[in-house]
């Protein structure tokens, strides 16, 4: 066995920075994934002093792509001071993406491949691609495999008015035609998760989130972008009132049982995030902060085609796995960052976890999971609040808590973040 | 079935054709002293051979139905290429039912085996089980499909003719009122205007009443419906197996007027796969059947 297989070592989190999330069609309006990836990685590279270093790797990605985009992050390093000789890819795992990019930058990191590495994601929803319809795709194609004059004339005759019509990216499922909300709807009430319970954990997020900006949290955690220097999301003023005067947004068939609105779903957003990942080696080198050990990372994924499961159960899946793997309970956590795509999403998770049923016939296990102390959990607010970037939830998360986990300077930490396709990842984070 | 007699088809009808055909003998039934209707369905059944596979159609039908594109025929595909020989079994003069107007209700197919776009496929079709049904006659039309020697493909497809009584009314048997309680959905289609028109366009069946409102409100319905098969073709998409045989059945219930959304439920369960749609809005339900792979 040669040196570098020999051992597993850790791979630590330095620190994290992101651009303040902002709703769709505002503040970055103009602004492309790769200017925002930009200018999050400058912020990062700024707050590190990363200038003129070649980091180990780049990796990331977008959920909504353009074609033009094939090399969405070495492009964006090209950008930065970072040293031209850093190589970068792109990955991507619907909202899983930026947790699926640091987990296996920190492998590498683990098994000595690598370093450093920075990973992250990045989303727009303002700066959309926009496709030619199918139709016209077809003919546009056509005719540029068309050497003839002839050829040629019979692929335009194959062009419909109605072809003009563009084709704007949503938020369906291929497979299902079905929106992430409206699948999530079901799950919802499969689980009986009140609308107050829900409206009371998006009032929650946005407190805590609010609070967090106000003992000055994310001071190191964000550099402001186009002016905007605070998530344009965050209500922090929001009341239950409020929230319970809106009208259901999702699962709209169910009538009067409808419960999910656009307080307690979370609003598309833009914007992006980065984490920096190193050796110990590396953090010592460099005097760099050592925040928390990425221990481990799972994927689940579900069968939400065939109903057998919710479009975002992946990730109770994909903790109980993780949870044996490394001999812990579900109550061994100091933090719990579960990515609120909706408030239906956390409190469908929570209820799973703690029901004897689903954990035995669903998970396997001979005793639930149990129920989580609600204090710990999303302590400084999370999507619902801040807003949610497809890509770049991920890095958001393991950013926040590896430095909450600093900041109380001993424990553990979940993250749990769910996916389109009926998937997730889940992840461990231990305090430095 | 020894006492069919065959004929052999020189090449597939055009359904264009046919249904000019059909609808010369819905207005011949309505002129004065037109010939009685038999009682019997005729003892032959209609035979081709080299059934024309186009490999375009087969991937502008893949892409319709949102499957993926790969080289085995989906079962609607095959029911596309022989629906007209057994229409040619529907029009002949000493068919007793009229073919305009007649409705699909249900269908049952057993798909032995994975079929290849170049496999080389000869179909035999004939109506069987003529019988009433309180709302007028239905009957069977059973189409078998063969690879060389090999049955790889078998349909009975059940259809009504409304309202036209051959023999003795059944008695009006009052029906239990049921009320439907749609499962949970696992999916929604949309379904546009032109659906009837672009399955028209990739398998040919140009029948009025699936493709614009206008035309289908001459045959009396109040709109434009979609084609059953294009909804069995969508639900199979999601709900059939690969790399094996299969035994698929759909019953249809209330027509789908286009445009429209339905609501779908694709279930698994231990031995096969079960799918029902119905309307979004209205609830009612649309059709619904099963798929059993075959070990």
């Amino acid at each position: 066995m040669s040196q570098a297989a020999q051992s597993i070592r850790p791979a630590v989190v330095i620190g994290g920075n992101r651009i303040p999330f902002a709703r769709s069609n505002g503040a970055y309006s103009h602004a492309s994934n790769q200017d925002m990836l930009t200018a999050a990685l400058d912020g990062l590279v700024a707050r590190f002093g990363l200038q003129g270093q070649r980091i180990g790797a780049v990796s990331g990605g977008a959920v909504l792509k353009h074609s033009k985009d094939f090399n969405l992050m070495r492009e964006s390093v090209l950008g930065t001071s970072l040293s031209a000789d850093t190589p970068a890819y792109d990955v991507q795992m619907a909202c899983a993406t930026g947790m699926e990019a640091i987990g296996s930058l920190a492998n590498k990191i683990k098994l000595g491949q690598l370093e450093s590495g920075i990973g992250g994601g990045v989303d727009t929803t303002s700066d959309a691609p926009i496709a030619v319809s199918e139709g016209l795709r077809q003919v546009l194609l056509e005719l540029s495999r068309a050497r003839s004059t002839s050829a040629k004339l019979k692929a335009l005759s194959k062009f419909r008015p109605r072809d003009l019509a563009p084709n704007a990216p949503g938020t369906g499922e291929p497979r299902t035609g079905m929106s992430m909300g409206d699948h999530q709807s079901i799950t919802t009430k499969a689980w009986n998760i009140t609308r107050v319970a829900q409206d009371e954990l998006a009032l929650a997020s946005h407190k805590n989130l609010a609070a967090a900006y106000e003992r000055n949290f994310f001071d190191d955690l964000i550099t402001p972008f186009a002016g905007v220097t605070k998530d344009t999301n965050l209500r922090g003023d929001s009341t239950l009132e409020k929230l319970a005067s809106l009208k259901p947004a999702f699962g709209k068939n169910l009538g009067a049982e409808a419960t999910m609105t656009a307080g307690n779903s979370t609003p598309l957003t833009d914007g992006a995030s980065v984490v920096l990942l190193g050796s110990e080696d590396f953090a010592r080198q460099h005097e760099l902060p050592m925040l928390a050990n990425f221990v481990d990372f799972e994927a689940a994924a579900v069968d939400f085609v065939h109903g057998a499961e919710g479009l975002l159960m992946a990730p109770a899946y994909a903790v109980a796995r993780i949870l044996e793997r490394n001999n812990l309970t579900l109550q061994d956590f100091d933090f719990y960052e579960i990515h609120e795509a909706f408030a239906g999403t956390v409190l469908s998770t929570l209820a799973a976890w703690e029901d004897a049923d689903f954990c035995k016939n669903k998970l396997g296990l001979d005793a639930p999971l149990g129920a989580i102390d609600r204090t710990k959990l999303n302590v400084n607010g999370s999507s619902l609040a801040a807003g949610h970037p497809f890509a770049a939830t991920g890095g958001r998360l393991v950013a926040t808590l590896a430095k909450m986990l600093h900041e109380k300077g001993s424990g553990r930490g979940l993250i749990s973040v769910c996916a389109a396709g009926g998937q997730g990842i889940v992840a461990i984070l231990e305090a430095r | 079935m020894s006492e069919l007699s065959t004929l052999i088809l020189p090449a597939a009808p055009s359904l264009g054709s046919l249904y000019a055909t059909a609808a010369a003998g819905k207005l011949r039934g309505l002129l004065p002293g037109s010939k009685p209707a038999a009682r019997t369905v005729p003892q032959v059944e209609h035979r081709l051979e080299s059934l024309p596979i186009n490999r375009q159609k087969l991937v502008d039908y893949q892409r319709l139905m949102g499957d993926t594109v790969r080289d085995e025929l989906p079962s609607v595909f095959v029911h596309g290429i022989v629906f007209p020989l057994a229409m040619s079994v529907l029009v002949r003069d000493d068919f007793p039912l009229p073919l305009l107007g007649m409705v699909h209700l249900s269908n049952a197919v057993t798909h032995l085996a994975p079929i290849a776009p170049s496999a080389v496929l000869t179909a035999v079709a004939h109506a069987e089980n003529l019988r009433g049904h309180r709302a007028g006659t239905q009957v069977d039309l059973l189409v078998e499909v063969s690879a060389g020697t090999e049955l790889v493909w078998r349909s009975v497809s059940t259809y009504l003719a409304r309202g036209v009584f051959l023999g003795e009314r059944p008695s009006e048997e009052a029906r239990p009122h049921q009320e439907f309680t749609h499962p949970t959905r696992t999916a929604s289609w949309r379904l546009g205007a032109a659906t009837g028109r672009e399955y028209a366009a990739v398998l040919g069946d140009y029948n009025p009443i699936h493709l614009s409102a206008p035309s289908a409100k001459v045959l009396g319905m109040k709109s434009a419906i979609a084609h059953g098969m294009y909804l069995a073709g969508r639900a199979l998409a999601g709900a059939a197996p690969h790399g094996t045989g299969y035994a698929w059945e759909i019953s249809f219930a209330t027509p789908v007027f286009l445009p429209s959304t339905v609501d779908i439920a694709i279930t698994s369960a231990l031995d096969k796969t079960e799918f029902s749609g119905w309307g979004s809005r209205s609830g009612k339900p649309h059709f619904s059947g099963t798929v059993t792979p075959l070990a």
